[in-house]
């Protein structure tokens, strides 16, 4: 929590922050945090922990900014330091290998020729989810901030504590190994992919 | 960025600098980018073949994420959990 300390809420204000502020967000945190883990029982920790921090912290908010931007700061960084710490886990990214990897513009362009966006259209709601979920975290996070949850890319450089530019080139890279994730998921389940219309 | 193929009615097929007008296209599509960016995304389209397709395919999976991931419903004991825990720390 590295916001100043602004002012101090009276406990009228904090209930009426958090149940107005808060809490109408508890549908899109739950979502996050289930995207991450991947286990109920997780996510529901996750969550709560959160929350918790938020109203143990409120006078670090500024009513009138974020709200949903600064809950999922925390909950992120309660991931970071809190789940993967305890998870037995070690983060599986190898980021710098894949970074430098999708760095090449080869990739880009090979993998945007042969998948047909009819074929995106005929896609389950499942086989979606599970490409997303088959990316590594800090590229499925990406994802999840800026296309299901709408963040703008100054929100996410905040919520995710790196710069904008990192933000745009993380998002781009996340991007291309989606796609090329679902042109495996159209090639398996015989969609077309071999020609654009 | 890209060779003055207007006026022609055609699109050059290979992108001059494909990481950066990628980028470009999908800040736009993300809405990132200023006033004018619908002008610069009509003319990029025009142009540009592979600038072209790019846009399309990631507006096309842009939309099926939005509207075709799973989502997970709440689990109802939560809110009365985190309420309950909030009442202890008060």
């Amino acid at each position: 929590m590295s916001e100043v300390q602004r002012k101090k809420y009276s406990d009228q204000e904090k209930n009426r922050i958090f149940d107005e502020e808060f809490m109408p967000h508890i549908d899109s945190m739950y979502n996050f945090g289930y995207r991450l883990t991947f286990d109920e029982d997780d996510a529901k920790d996750l969550v709560q922990d959160t929350y918790l921090k938020a109203y143990r912290f409120i006078n670090s908010f500024e009513q009138g900014t974020n709200a949903k931007a600064w809950l999922f700061r925390i909950l992120k960084n309660s991931f970071i330091n809190d789940y993967r710490k305890k998870s037995k886990q070690p983060a599986k990214v190898d980021y710098q290998e894949v970074e430098t990897y999708y760095n090449s513009d080869d990739v880009d362009y090979g993998i945007t020729s042969d998948l047909r966006v009819d074929s995106l259209k005929d896609m389950l709601g499942d086989e979606i989810s599970n490409a997303l979920n088959s990316l590594a975290v800090d590229f499925r996070t990406v994802i999840i901030l800026c296309d299901l949850e709408g963040f703008t890319y100054e929100e996410m450089a905040k919520i995710l504590d790196i710069p904008i530019g990192t933000v745009r080139s993380r998002l781009h890279r996340a991007r291309n190994l989606l796609k090329e994730k679902l042109r495996s998921y159209a090639q398996n389940m015989g969609y077309k992919t071999d020609e654009e219309e | 960025m890209e060779n003055n193929l207007e006026g022609t009615g055609e699109r050059k097929l290979q992108c001059d600098d494909v990481s950066k007008c990628f980028q470009l296209l999908e800040s736009i599509l993300d809405g990132n980018e200023g006033l004018d960016s619908q002008e610069v995304l009509k003319s990029k389209l025009a142009k540009c073949q592979p600038c072209f397709e790019h846009y399309h395919l990631e507006q096309a999976i842009k939309e099926v994420l939005r509207t075709k991931c799973t989502k997970h419903e709440v689990p109802s004991q939560l809110v009365e959990n985190i309420r309950q825990k909030i009442e202890e720390i008060k």
